[in-house]
């Protein structure tokens, strides 16, 4: 700023309107884009959900609260939270105990906890909050972490994706797993260290496997091959793939898509609502979500190498990987390369808990950012 | 825009030094180390790409196909098989009645083993529709239909009722039966439906049988099954994944399965079965003047309601009858034409002036070459004394026709007789025609690697030895004398619904003097007409008038060697004397034949006292039956 003329602003046209807007959003470029993203979700949902009007509204009503509540986020300085974010830790370990001794039974795999006037997945939230306590915890003296620190991190990650293992839900354990040691990978913790781990588990998990009954067994290789289950699982992949594949370049149409209409995608309004958009959007509709997709991770990462502390810095990218992996995780799957997870696509899959969290974590990425005049 | 990092203004800036150095560190060590993501991701990422562009790009079609296939389903609309009618007054002979039949949902029973055993015990289902049932539930698609009990009792339907709530996937539906009216009487000309093999249903995919359909496995049955089947229609839905109709996309009505109209003739068809009274034998009549077969009666003859009624099984009694009621044996049966062969031999030897009109023989009851060696004896020990053409004829003179055979060679027997039909199929549109014999030199090197010698050719004259007809080849034979020389290939169709079927001329046989036709009809008159004729038995001079010749076949396997030139002729005829086959051909009446006659019945004895009636009285029937049209 102190590089340009005095009258740099005052030169600009519009620009008392322009402060004002990007003085509440601090980042427009993230926020419109977001906003782009969840008005396509909508889009999407009316047509994946058998156009069914509630469930967009309801969508709708968790989009607007988070997008309140990540505008509210986002007006504090990024340093506020950081002893917050520590101690939620806590509040999802709680979560998941909670879960665990008293179970949901409507739901094998996705434990639910209702609070009454709203019901949510602690899975889905632990999966966002722990890699930001971590990252919060490491970084609380601004110096690189000790190994004291980076062992008790490990140890608060392991325990919590070890009770998430216990649901029983080894997919969402292995995410939640890589979600809170991304904080620890990407303070230097050191790769030698990795490598080890692995030659190790390499070498023990024939013999962990052994020493699994037959029935954990058999969990972890349909985990591994769905085909195993040609009827179930397989089946599922089949008819997403076919889903994509007959929506060739353009798609079928907006409210056409046969697989999706006729109700052959699985679960077409969360998990596989991108088989959905490819179907009746075609390529073109994929290549579009992803450069909306793009402009979001390019901005979080944006406004994280420019944070002036090593918290906002770490947290921030910590959510712009794993908004990332997310969506890699969920494409992934619905294109039928990985084994089937629970995991929806960011912002667009039906469900409030995760569209929430999200918007949450960027109200945090925003607020990450300082608040300049442009 | 601005780099606020960069700006020394920063609020951190108040840090100590070494924080700001450990700082500048740590953002270096944050973007090295988010580059190792960044690069794992997009290795992971660029998967899905590739993965992505497969999909849509490359695999397109296939996946726009298999969606199509998800979301589209014809189901078949099969048109009702046609009827099988008479052509002369219209009356139905195959009908389709309505039944009920017991069927299983495979795929909406839980337990289907348990299902099946319950029925079994409660109402009783064949073991042998358990067993193929088991063959296909382990073998193809569940998402069919399947039948337990074809054309269900009244009893049957009780028990169902009684039981119903403990199967719900099992129901009565109603379908179409075929029934053959009369049905023992048209048995061989119609044959019966089966249910569908695997190896038919592929051989005609295009059809789209369905696993239980049932086709023509024999008779008429059989060779109009594309017509009498119809043209499949269709309906096109959009179906949901629970395969629940969304809309119909398009219909396309089947058309009409067509109806044949039989050549047959009721009356005569029934006066030859009751006459034949189930010994094993045939009769075949046909208008000579375009082949129209008027009655075809093989018998003992089965009843084909059985067999359309029965999914599989219960035909075995059938099959194992030693009588063969299965085997058609007017136009499968192969026997030696015996004496009825004399006539077109007459014609050989006139043709090839080796014999004519005024030549006589001494019979003196039996043949020997050049007057030594093996005695061939005719059917009278004392002979016939002398004999000329038509005496040899009306009496039938072995010895006469020994020396007319001796006379001609092999060769030219087969190329004369050849385009009476002799030796080949007639092409009648039924399945499993026999071809008869018309023998060869090269035939019987072949057949049993010996020569053929001179004494073959010499039985060869009174329609022994190698040669064998069909009774409908020798009905079509009959039929080229009647017209004096058009061979016509015989049909028993006369129509398909209003379409008239052609009657086929195959051949016109021509020889030198048009005048024998005549006189051979003139010979034949007095097999029956002449005190001495061996059908002189059936005359009665209020009657049309017939030409007609008797015969009487030993049969003899032909792989057997003592019949030949070996053996006394006299012995082989004493000891299978009892197996001797009754044999008349005729036609009437003269001038105007319209009725050509073949009658065979096996160990009849004799064609004159057995066979020759029969012949009688059709031809005459039917005469009546055309002077009381016109």
């Amino acid at each position: 700023m102190s590089n340009r003329p005095l009258d740099y602003n005052l030169n600009k046209p519009f620009s008392s309107s322009r402060f004002s807007l990007s003085l509440i959003f601090k980042d427009n470029i993230l926020v419109f884009s977001v906003l782009v993203v969840l008005g396509f979700g909508l889009f999407m949902l009316y047509s994946a959900s058998g156009q069914s009007e509630s469930m967009v509204l309801r969508q709708l009503a968790y989009a607007v609260l988070g997008f309140l509540g990540m505008l509210i986020i986002a007006q504090l300085s990024s340093v506020a939270y950081q002893n917050i974010l520590i101690n939620l830790y806590w509040i999802g370990l709680i979560m998941l105990i909670y879960v665990l001794i008293f179970p949901d039974d409507s739901q094998v795999t996705k434990r639910w906890i209702d609070l009454g006037l709203f019901s949510f997945q602690p899975s889905e939230v632990i999966r966002l909050i722990l890699p930001l306590s971590i990252a919060a915890f490491l970084t609380r003296k601004e110096l690189k972490p000790k190994y004291s620190e980076w062992f008790i991190s490990l140890m608060a990650v392991l325990l919590v994706s070890f009770l998430i293992y216990k649901q029983p839900d080894l997919g969402t354990a292995l995410i939640v797993f890589a979600s809170g040691f991304l904080p620890i990978f990407l303070t230097g913790f050191p790769v030698l260290i990795i490598i080890l781990s692995l030659i190790l588990i390499g070498i023990f998990s024939p013999f962990i496997y052994a020493g699994l009954s037959l029935y954990q067994q058999q969990r972890i290789m349909t985990f591994f091959d769905p085909n195993a289950d040609p009827l179930g699982t397989g089946w599922n992949i089949a008819q997403s793939k076919t889903a994509i594949g007959s929506g060739g370049y353009f798609g079928k149409g907006y409210l056409s898509g046969t697989q999706s209409q006729l109700d052959f995608i699985p679960e077409s309004h969360s998990d596989f609502i991108f088989a959905v958009i490819a179907e009746e959007l075609g390529l073109l509709g994929i290549i579009l979500l992803f450069l909306a997709y793009a402009i979001i991770i390019y901005r979080i990462f944006f406004i994280a190498f420019r944070s002036e502390t090593i918290f906002g810095r770490l947290a921030s990218a910590s959510i712009g990987f794993i908004f990332l992996i997310f969506i890699l995780i969920n494409i992934s799957m619905v294109v039928g390369i990985i084994p089937v997870v629970g995991v929806p696509l960011p912002l667009v899959s039906q469900g409030g808990t995760s569209l929430a969290t999200h918007l949450l974590a960027f109200g945090f990425v925003l607020s990450v950012k300082k608040r300049s005049g442009w | 825009m601005v780099n606020d990092t960069e700006s020394p203004l920063s609020p951190l800036s108040m840090l100590h030094i070494s924080d700001l150095q450990s700082q500048e560190s740590s953002l270096k060590g944050l973007k090295r180390r988010s580059k190792i993501i960044m690069v794992f991701l997009f290795i992971i990422s660029l998967a899905s790409v590739i993965q992505i562009l497969n999909l849509t790009v490359i695999d397109q079609e296939n996946y726009v196909t298999e969606s199509e296939k998800n979301r589209i389903v014809r189901i078949p609309v099969y048109p009702s098989r046609g009827l099988i009618a008479l052509s002369n007054d219209n009356s139905v002979i195959v009908e389709n009645i309505v039944s009920q039949k017991l069927t299983i949902s495979l795929n909406s029973t839980e337990d289907v083993v348990s299902t099946i055993s319950d029925i079994q015990k409660s109402i009783g289902i064949s073991q042998e529709v358990i067993q193929s049932f088991f063959n296909v539930t382990s073998s193809s698609s569940r998402n069919i239909n399947l039948t337990l009990i074809d054309d269900m009792t009244e009893e049957q339907v009780a028990k169902y009722l009684l039981h119903k709530e403990r199967w719900p996937s099992v129901n009565i539906d109603a379908y179409l039966k075929r029934y053959v009216i009369n049905g023992p009487l048209f048995a061989h000309v119609i044959g019966y439906t089966g249910a569908i093999s695997s190896q038919e249903r592929q051989d005609v995919e295009e059809y789209r049988y369905l696993i239980d359909s049932r086709i023509g496995k024999s008779g008429l049955e059989k060779t109009y099954e594309n017509e009498l089947r119809g043209k499949i229609g269709y309906r096109t839905l959009e179906v949901d994944v629970h395969g629940k109709e969304v809309r119909e996309l398009e219909k396309v009505l089947p058309s009409k399965a067509k109806n044949i109209f039989l050549s047959l003739d009721k009356e005569l068809q029934e006066l030859a079965r009751r006459e034949l009274k189930g010994r094993k034998g045939a009769v075949v009549a046909l208008d000579p003047n375009n082949g129209y077969v008027k009655a075809l009666v093989s018998s003992p003859d089965y009843d084909p309601n059985i067999l359309n009624e029965t999914a599989k099984g219960d035909i075995k009694f059938l099959i194992s009858d030693t009588d063969a009621p299965f085997f058609n044996r007017a136009i499968s049966g192969n026997y030696p034409p015996a004496s009825t062969l004399k006539p077109f031999l007459a014609l050989l030897g006139l043709e090839n002036g080796l014999i004519d009109w005024n030549i006589k023989i001494e019979d003196k009851g039996f043949f020997q070459i050049n007057g030594e060696g093996r005695k061939y004896r005719g059917w009278k020990p004392e002979g016939h004394g002398a004999v000329d053409l038509k005496k040899a004829i009306v009496e039938s003179s072995d010895v006469y026709f020994y020396e007319l055979a001796f006379k001609t060679t092999v060769d030219k027997i087969y190329s004369f007789l050849k385009p009476f039909g002799f030796g080949k199929k007639t092409g009648i549109n039924l399945v499993g025609e026999g071809e008869g014999v018309l023998p060869t030199r090269n035939w019987k090197l072949g057949m049993t690697g010996d020569a053929w010698y001179v004494g073959d050719t010499i039985n060869l004259g009174i329609g022994q030895g190698y040669i064998t007809t069909t009774p409908l080849q020798l009905a079509v034979a009959v039929s080229v004398l009647a017209t004096k020389g058009k061979v016509y290939k015989p049909s028993l169709v006369e129509r398909i619904d209003d379409s008239f079927v052609e009657p086929i001329l195959l051949n016109q046989v021509r020889i030198k003097d048009e005048k024998n036709w005549n006189k051979i009809e003139e010979s034949m008159i007095s097999v029956i007409n002449s005190w001495n004729g061996t059908a002189h038995n059936i005359y009665n001079k209020e009657d049309v008038l017939i030409a007609g010749k008797t015969g009487t076949a030993q049969i003899k396997s032909l792989t057997e060697e003592n019949l030949s030139v070996q053996e006394e002729y006299e012995d082989v005829r004493r000891d299978i004397m009892k197996r001797d086959h009754a044999i008349f051909i005729g036609y009437g009446p003269i001038p105007n034949p319209n009725l050509a006659v073949v009658v065979v019945i096996e160990n009849g004895e004799s064609g004159s006292a057995v066979a020759a009636p029969i012949a009688k009285l059709l031809i005459n029937n039917y005469q009546r039956k055309q002077d009381s049209d016109v």
